[in-house]
Order: structure tokens, then C-alpha cells, then sequence
């Protein structure tokens, strides 16, 4: 990882957390929209599974650590996102979903966080969560969530373009194969790189 | 779908297990304090940051469902606001007039009068005299031309004319007003005329001696009293002397500054003969209430 990717993703997951505390919270008060989940999960569909995980547990870390649940529960939730939506990703990228789409695949991802945080917790017993509240806030996180998902896409669509914070090409071998009428050139991918299968 | 290399499935697996045991290490003794304290306190530093910025925006979103029913509770707080202004300048209003009837009423305790309230409703020239006052009882409460008018702290007037159910009242202060007075330093006799805006002047009646030291001087207090065939009620306070000047023929002349209120007349008490039955209930000694 550059160190342009690790500001990158500081600055990112920072500003999400000062967005939720400050405005997303609440504005969408009662409904536990949780905008770090939905970057994390943005993140992973663009960036891979690798990201996600990483990108998720820090997230889900800090967050922990900065409310009154018992820490590890976001950020257990937060990796579990960011993992499934770095593998699902993989099928949206390839299929050229666009906006919609992706804000979509996004906020089913990100309420299945949310409904999984607070089970756990509900479980955990620690804190207000129980299962009948976070089974009737499920339609409207998600539906919330795909409204924020139409924002959050393009920006981070633009920001994992961006020069500097693009992730790196993988290796590529040239392997020449000599064809019957004539030479061919194809490009192959190295192994362990996030190359849509 | 993208697949997870061996290194990646590796960090997934050590993650979850560290954040399975985070929880439990923090589920069971609480051991993240200085972690918590630490975060808290750097994300607490910049939401306060960020709330300054962005807190308006949200404050005007959040107010945005809110906006027709604040205008209606605006309209209902200024009605209320309305008629509470209504209700403090009646209960200012009650209190003065209370003021006045508590001074009306001892007045009449003290002289052992009969005094008859009464509101000022109309001020202007009337009646031939500049400084008139229209009060709203008349004949049918009894009241008679000459009927001394007074506000419970000194003499307002006389009853010039009476209708049905109203009066008019020239004040003292009218230059064409004339009104018998005794200083009650040196009991001497005085003749008090309206001097309009500025109040009254009082010369000595009789021979008295022009410069005398039984003479009128600034302070003396002036009442009502028998002069010639004055109808006034006797001892109404008229003013208190303010300056005394001598005139080229050696007579004084007294500035007198008014007892009542001319200026600021509402209750009046017109102080009715014992003979008089008025169908408004008079005010009457020792009747406080």
C-alpha cells in the first residue's frame, strides 16, 4: 500500500465518521443509517476483497472505540462487509453496473451489516439493540442507504481513480504463443492480484 | 466473482479472530479505557470542529419538516403574545385606576364627603371655555352644575353643565376659572385663576398688605376655602406656591403649580351635597370596600 492509498483511506474513514456523528445521525434519526459501514462496503465493490477487509476492520475499529458497545463488534461487521462486498463487487464491476446498480448492491451489503451489528449486540446484551428493532429498521436502512449510495459511489469511484490512489496494475507476463498463420500476444495475469475471474 | 489469494483469506481469518477477541477481552473486563478515552477524545475534538462548520446546514434541515407547523405555532405564540399585552395594560390600567379610587376614597373618609367616581371620556374646548373635560355620569347619577371636581389629591374643577349621563368640567387651569383659595400658612384669602398650560396664579384678596410678612411666598400650600360666593367644597387642596412676584402697583402675584394632575385627568370624584342620592353608588366614609 502507498502511503497516498493510507492517507487516502484515513482521510476517508475519518471524514465518514465525522459525517455520521454530525449529519447522517442525526438527520436519519431514528433509522441507524451508518455511513462508514456504506463507505467500507463502496470501498470493497470498487477495490477488491483484500481492501475491504482491511478497509472494514480499521473502520469498524475506530468506530468501536468511539461508542459504548464493546469493541471488535463493528469491526467484526464491518470486515464481514467489506469481504462479501469485495467478492460481489467483482460480478458488478464485471457486468458494468452503473450508479444505481452499485448504490444498490451496496445498501443490500451495508443493511446486512447493520442488521448483523445489531444481532450481535443484541446478543452481546450491552447495549439497546434487540432483534425486533433491528428487524423492522431493515427497510428503512436499506432504502436510506441506497438514497446515500447514489452519492457515495461516484465519489469514491473517483477518488479509487484518482492518480496516486489508483491501486497498482498488476504484473502482467507476456506470453507468446505461435499461432499458425502468425504471431499472437497475450496478456496474462500474475498470480495473488484481483483480476475479475 | 473475485476469489481471496492464501494472504488474504490469511488477514480476513487473524482479523475476525482479533475483533472476537476484542470483544470478549472488552465484554469481559472493560480492559479499553485508555483506547476508548483516547479515540473519543481525538473524534470528539474534531466533531466539535466539524459541528461548527456543518451544524447550521443540519439545524436548517432538520427545521425544513418542522416549517408549517412552526408558522402556525408562530401565529398561535402571537396571539397569545397579544392578548397577554391586553391583559398587562388592563391589570396596569386596573392598578392606576385602583390608585386613584384608593385616593378618591380617602379623600372622602377624611373630609367626610360623599364623593361620586367618575371617568374622564372626552377633553377639549366646551361650553364657551378652553380647558374642558367631559366626564361620564350626569343628572341621572345626581350631579349638579358647581359640584366641586377634585382627583383625590387636589381640585380639578367645577361642574359647568350636566346632561343625562354626562358632565362637563372646567378645570381650574382655564384662564376664564376662578377659584376662592386660603394659604394654609397665614390663613389669608387668595383668588386662584387658570393660567392654561401653566398652571395658576393666586393674588391676594382684600386689603391685604401688599409685602406684608403675613404675604404669600413660594412653598405655602393652597386650599379651597370661603370666597365670596364660591361653590367649591372647602379644603380641596389647589396647588403650592412657586414663586411670588410684586407688581409695579406693589401687588403680588403667586405662581401656583396645580395639586391634581391636569394633564394626566381619567378618575375624577365629584364630591356630591349631602342631600344628593346618586343611583351609582358613592364612594362613603369608611366604605373600603
Amino acid at each position: 500500500m502507498t502511503a497516498s492509498r493510507l492517507a487516502a483511506a484515513v482521510a476517508g474513514l475519518l471524514t465518514a465518521l465525522l459525517l455520521q456523528a454530525s449529519l447522517v445521525g442525526p438527520l436519519t434519526f431514528p433509522v441507524p443509517v451508518s455511513l462508514p459501514a456504506l463507505l467500507v462496503v463502496v470501498v470493497g465493490i470498487y477495490a477488491g476483497p483484500g481492501v475491504g477487509i482491511g478497509f472494514g476492520f480499521a473502520t469498524g475499529l475506530v468506530a468501536d472505540l468511539g461508542s459504548q458497545h464493546p469493541a471488535g463488534v463493528q469491526a467484526l461487521c464491518l470486515l464481514g462487509a467489506g469481504l462479501v462486498a469485495g467478492k460481489l463487487g467483482g460480478l458488478a464491476v464485471q457486468r458494468g453496473y452503473r450508479t444505481r446498480g452499485v448504490a444498490a448492491l451496496a445498501a443490500a451489503i451495508a443493511t446486512g451489516a447493520c442488521a448483523a451489528g445489531g444481532l450481535l449486540l443484541s446478543v452481546l446484551g450491552s447495549h439497546a439493540a434487540t432483534l425486533p428493532a433491528t428487524l423492522l429498521a431493515l427497510v428503512p436502512v436499506g432504502l436510506t442507504d441506497a438514497l446515500l449510495g447514489l452519492l457515495v459511489v461516484p465519489a469514491v469511484r473517483r477518488l479509487l481513480r484518482a492518480q496516486g490512489v489508483r491501486a497498482p496494475r498488476p504484473a502482467t507476463r507476456i506470453v507468446t504463443t505461435p499461432p499458425l498463420g502468425g504471431s499472437r500476444v497475450t496478456a496474462a495475469p500474475a498470480r495473488g492480484t484481483d483480476v475479475a475471474a | 466473482m473475485r476469489t481471496l489469494t492464501r494472504r488474504q483469506q490469511l488477514s480476513a481469518t487473524v482479523l475476525a479472530v482479533l475483533a472476537l477477541l476484542f470483544i470478549s477481552l472488552d465484554f469481559a473486563g472493560g480492559s479499553f479505557a485508555d483506547a476508548r478515552g483516547g479515540v473519543t477524545g481525538t473524534l470528539g475534538s474534531l466533531y466539535r470542529g466539524t459541528d461548527a462548520v456543518l451544524g447550521p446546514a443540519r439545524r436548517f434541515v432538520q427545521g425544513i419538516p418542522d416549517v408549517a407547523g412552526n408558522r402556525h405555532r408562530i401565529a398561535l405564540l402571537q396571539q397569545q403574545n397579544h392578548a397577554l399585552q391586553q391583559q398587562l395594560t388592563a391589570a396596569q390600567a386596573d392598578r392606576a385606576t385602583a390608585g386613584r379610587l384608593a385616593a378618591l376614597q380617602l379623600q372622602a373618609d377624611s373630609e367626610r364627603w360623599r364623593i361620586l367616581p367618575a371617568r374622564v371620556i372626552a377633553t377639549g374646548p366646551g361650553g364657551g371655555f378652553d380647558w374642558t373635560v367631559t366626564v361620564d355620569v350626569g343628572s341621572a347619577e345626581h350631579v349638579t352644575a358647581g359640584q366641586t371636581v377634585t382627583d383625590g389629591v387636589g381640585l380639578v374643577g367645577r361642574v359647568l353643565s350636566v346632561h343625562q349621563s354626562t358632565s362637563v368640567i372646567l378645570l381650574a387651569a382655564d384662564p376664564a376659572s376662578g377659584v376662592g383659595v386660603r394659604d394654609t400658612r397665614t390663613g389669608q384669602l387668595l383668588l386662584a385663576t387658570g393660567q392654561g398650560g401653566a398652571g395658576l396664579t393666586a393674588t391676594p384678596l382684600g386689603d391685604a398688605a401688599p409685602g406684608s410678612a403675613a404675604g404669600v411666598r413660594a412653598g405655602d400650600r393652597l386650599v379651597t376655602g370661603p370666597a365670596g360666593g364660591t361653590t367649591f367644597a372647602p379644603g380641596v387642596p389647589v396647588g403650592t406656591v412657586t414663586g411670588v412676584r410684586t407688581g409695579q402697583a406693589g401687588g403680588l402675584t403667586a405662581q401656583v403649580r396645580p395639586a391634581a394632575g391636569l394633564r394626566t385627568l381619567d378618575l375624577v370624584g365629584i364630591v356630591l351635597l349631602p342631600a344628593n342620592t346618586a343611583t351609582r353608588a358613592p364612594l362613603t366614609p369608611g366604605g373600603g370596600g
